[in-house]
């Protein structure tokens, strides 16, 4: 007779704030429960305040989203005020969501990520001693670089907008800045560093010899075209995670979203997906439709709100907090948010899927989702976003028109949704007399740690556990993977919500750091 | 670890992990070079380290036992005692989180509060959730851990503000704990060589704001304190003298300064704009007089130079 075991496991990456329980039957994970624990009542904090205060309170939420928030809040306002920010102004944004977005993914991918891939449970692998020297918390090669680089691409954001994380630069109808000529070619100059080392040290390529890799074939044909590419921190992941079997773990329900991101300005070089750089779209499997936010409804059954029956659009939202414990089947602070009555993932595979991107569409056909793919598209995504941001920053020296002064904001409803590091991040607000009277957040983390919805449907990440081999109960590594693999910015989940409440993030992970 | 290396535990509760995010951009030394150079080891980052749950389990259990010395406690993010003091709004395998910061507390010899929201409680302690920083509750003194708090060196909670933080009252603080030099503290228990100055020192704005010339929308570049909301001139902190990101600040691309690390942070009136009577804010610069104020800005708006008044001088 097979063993049942609960495993708990706080997945401190991010301290205490996801954490997972799993039953363990065979050694397999047979179910799986994803908790978010903090809640922090963002919602309530905004209701009531002036109508810009989400540009300041929203970035907030995350530490290392906060770039995203920034773009969401003003993407609301933009619409409630019927104001079109010039050209140079949606340039300007986009290049530093961007930044952060660079940032993020090698510090997501090797602070956080490959902190893993040197578990003791990997000691007898024959590459373990190099990825020890690479990935060892603190000290490894990598990751001393990683830190090195990223803290010099966000000046890109600092020079713009004043600081890194938490500014407030966009406005309804533009920037406060003007940047000038010196300013970018400033920033020119941080971007053209960071590709140069992410070519040379996490690629071993350039950009366009990686984006001409466009299937699974084509990966085996660039690891052995030459030593640079195997050796490459790229090369060696790929190398390590098939050693390691990260391509069988952490396939889930295999339904994706993106609400799209990056708006394209006029008048620019650079080709998009329709309105969008990065696509918008829901998939399953790799068969994409069109995205529409009235399809979302956020469910309450598991999550420690007050109930109401079914799911609700964030327009209609509420956040009553019920910290009523286990006994109610209720279990954690993230709401679980739906689309089409469906669970999602989200993130930069989700990005790829919806894009209809030859290289992950063919990975997905194949085998569907992995831990292994979804960060192979995380490490990827810089190599995609670099040349518009190239270009964007020289299309910018031209007018110095950076913003469009909008009509005062006395009253309206709107939302603004986009990209955030982590996935598809959105913000849903009213404002009458003058004051916001409703703001709802659903995050990224909440699509993909969020708990079961009413009809009993795992959230994706409690999916993707399903299955999952566990060797040793006490150190189980493999959790960790397929968790960091969505990249659950913990303190993300903060729900956000109407009158304010919000709340958890993950732990696990995460981004958030 | 050797006899002389000192040990650092950071935790995070209610907050963004946005310190830490700052502590990363820390530059000449960064923060890998610090802890070499002063030979402190990190015995828990949530967000660097890899240990495994059960390790993380007995190492707490060895600190609140006193057998894992604990030399310094970081805090990021408010302490949550919400709801009715429960403190489950923010749990760690089902118990409070706030529980574990107060038996931390009591073995380190030295506590840091990083950031507004540990220091006084932050934009956490304007919701529902009972937040509060660890011995402030905005600017009243007590907090979490209550007035007569002192941490086994006998010290109060420093209390390092700012929204994020500047990392370099982080790395300058633990430099000088290491080599056992004392620094002076207002009266929030902040250092003076981070928290004596204003927001507003450094600004490169200020000549607009000396002649009164000011800006009544975004984009422009005159002086954001008389209609913008900024908060620069009552604001203690280092941002326009420890450049954020070593580049730039808020106030000096044009966003107002919002009081991030003021204790009240965040203020209960709307942001971005200026609450004034006869066109004078209603809150002055620190520690000036009303009525000269009034008369000094009328005089100096008379005196502006047209550069200023035409927006020509670069800022």
């Amino acid at each position: 007779m097979m063993q049942k075991v609960m495993i708990n496991a706080p997945l401190n990456r991010v301290e205490g704030d996801l954490e997972i329980r799993t039953e363990v039957d065979g050694g397999r994970v047979s179910d799986a429960w994803c908790s978010g624990t903090m809640y922090r009542g963002f919602e309530k904090i905004l209701a009531g305040r002036g109508p810009l205060d989400g540009l300041v309170i929203t970035p907030r939420i995350c530490g290392i989203c906060t770039t995203s928030h920034l773009t969401a809040a003003v993407k609301a306002l933009d619409m409630i005020a019927g104001v079109f920010p010039p050209p140079n102004a949606v340039r300007i944004r986009n290049l530093t969501l961007m930044a952060e977005h660079i940032q993020s993914d090698m510090r997501h991918a090797f602070l956080m990520f490959a902190a893993d891939l040197v578990n003791p449970a990997y000691r007898d692998v024959p590459l373990f001693d190099e990825a020890v020297r690479r990935y060892q918390p603190f000290k490894g090669e990598t990751v001393i670089e990683t830190i090195k680089e990223t803290k010099k691409v966000l000046e890109i954001i600092a020079i713009v907008g004043g600081e890194w994380p938490h500014s407030s630069y966009m406005v309804p109808g533009g920037i406060v800045s003007n940047p000038a000529s010196g300013d970018l070619m400033e920033c020119l100059l941080l971007l053209k560093q960071y590709r140069s080392w992410y070519e040379k040290r996490i690629l071993g390529c350039s950009l366009e010899r990686w984006l001409d890799v466009r299937s699974s074939s084509d990966i085996d044909v660039w690891l052995e075209e030459n030593n640079l590419h195997r050796e490459s921190d790229l090369g060696f992941y790929i190398r390590f995670a098939r050693e390691i079997g990260l391509d069988r773990i952490g396939r889930g329900h295999g339904n994706f979203i993106s609400y799209g991101s990056l708006d394209i300005p006029e008048g620019t070089k650079v080709k998009g997906k329709g309105k969008h750089l990065v696509a918008s779209g829901f998939a399953q499997g790799i068969k994409v439709t069109d995205f529409s936010h009235e399809k979302i409804l956020e469910h309450v059954s598991h999550s420690w709100f007050m109930d109401y029956n079914g799911g609700r659009h964030p327009f209609n939202g509420e956040t009553i907090p019920y910290a009523s414990g286990r006994e109610s089947g209720k279990y954690s602070w993230a709401k679980s948010p739906r689309y089409d009555a469906l669970p999602a993932e989200t993130g930069p595979l989700a990005e790829m899927i919806t894009a209809e991107n030859p290289l992950f569409t063919d990975l997905v056909s194949r085998t569907g989702p992995s831990a292994f793919t979804r960060e192979l598209a995380r490490i990827s995504r810089p190599a995609y976003l670099m040349p518009a941001m190239e270009a964007w920053i020289l299309e910018s020296v031209s007018d110095g028109k950076f913003y469009t002064s909008p009509e005062e904001i006395i009253e309206g409803k709107g939302y603004g949704v986009t990209q955030a590091s982590r996935g598809a991040l959105g913000h849903w607000v009213q404002i009458e007399n003058g004051a916001i009277t409703h703001y709802q957040i659903i995050t990224p983390t909440a699509w993909n740690a969020s708990p079961r919805d009413s009809n009993g449907t795992r959230g994706p990440l409690e999916e993707a556990l399903i299955g999952t081999e566990i060797k040793d109960p006490s150190n189980p590594v493999e959790l960790g993977h397929v968790v960091r693999s969505f990249d659950c910015c913990l303190v993300c989940t903060v729900h956000t919500v109407n009158r304010g409440k919000e709340i958890g993030r993950v732990k696990v992970g995460a981004a958030i750091l | 670890m050797s006899i002389n290396t000192r040990t650092l535990y950071w935790l995070q509760s209610g907050g963004c992990g946005g310190d830490t995010m700052s502590l990363l951009g820390l530059e000449s030394p960064d923060i890998m070079e610090i802890l070499k150079l002063l030979n402190v080891e990190f015995l828990w980052h949530p967000s660097l380290s890899n240990g495994s749950p059960s390790k993380h389990r007995s190492l707490i259990e060895a600190i609140l036992s006193g057998k894992q010395p604990l030399d310094i406690l970081c805090v990021e993010g408010a302490v949550i005692r919400g709801p009715g003091g429960t403190g489950m709004y923010e749990t760690i395998e089902g118990k409070p989180k706030k529980d574990l910061i107060a038996g931390l507390a009591k073995q380190a010899k030295v506590v840091l509060a990083v950031g507004t929201c540990a220091s006084f409680g932050g934009i956490v302690s304007a919701g529902e959730v009972e937040g509060t920083g660890l011995q402030f509750y905005k600017d009243k003194k007590g907090g979490f851990l209550g007035e007569t708090f002192k941490s086994r060196s006998g010290l109060p909670v420093i209390n390092l503000p700012g929204c994020p933080c500047a990392s370099e009252a982080v790395s300058g603080v633990l430099t000088a704990f290491i080599s056992d030099v004392s620094l002076p503290l207002n009266e929030y228990n902040s250092p003076l060589q981070w928290y004596g100055l204003l927001v507003h020192q450094g600004c490169t704005r200020n000549e607009y704001h000396e002649y009164r010339v000011e800006d009544n929308d975004f984009g422009k570049k005159g002086c954001l304190f008389f209609h913008m909301g900024c908060r620069g001139p009552l604001t203690y902190a280092p941002c326009n003298k420890m450049l954020k990101n070593r580049r730039s600040s808020k106030t000096r691309v044009g966003v107002p300064c919002i009081g991030c690390a003021q204790p009240v942070f965040p203020a209960s009136e709307p942001f971005f704009q200026t609450p004034n009577i006869a066109d004078i804010p209603l809150e002055l610069p620190a520690g000036v007089d009303r009525a000269h104020y009034m008369a000094y800005k009328g005089m100096a708006a008379a005196a502006a130079p047209e550069r200023l008044k035409n927006r020509e001088t670069m800022i």
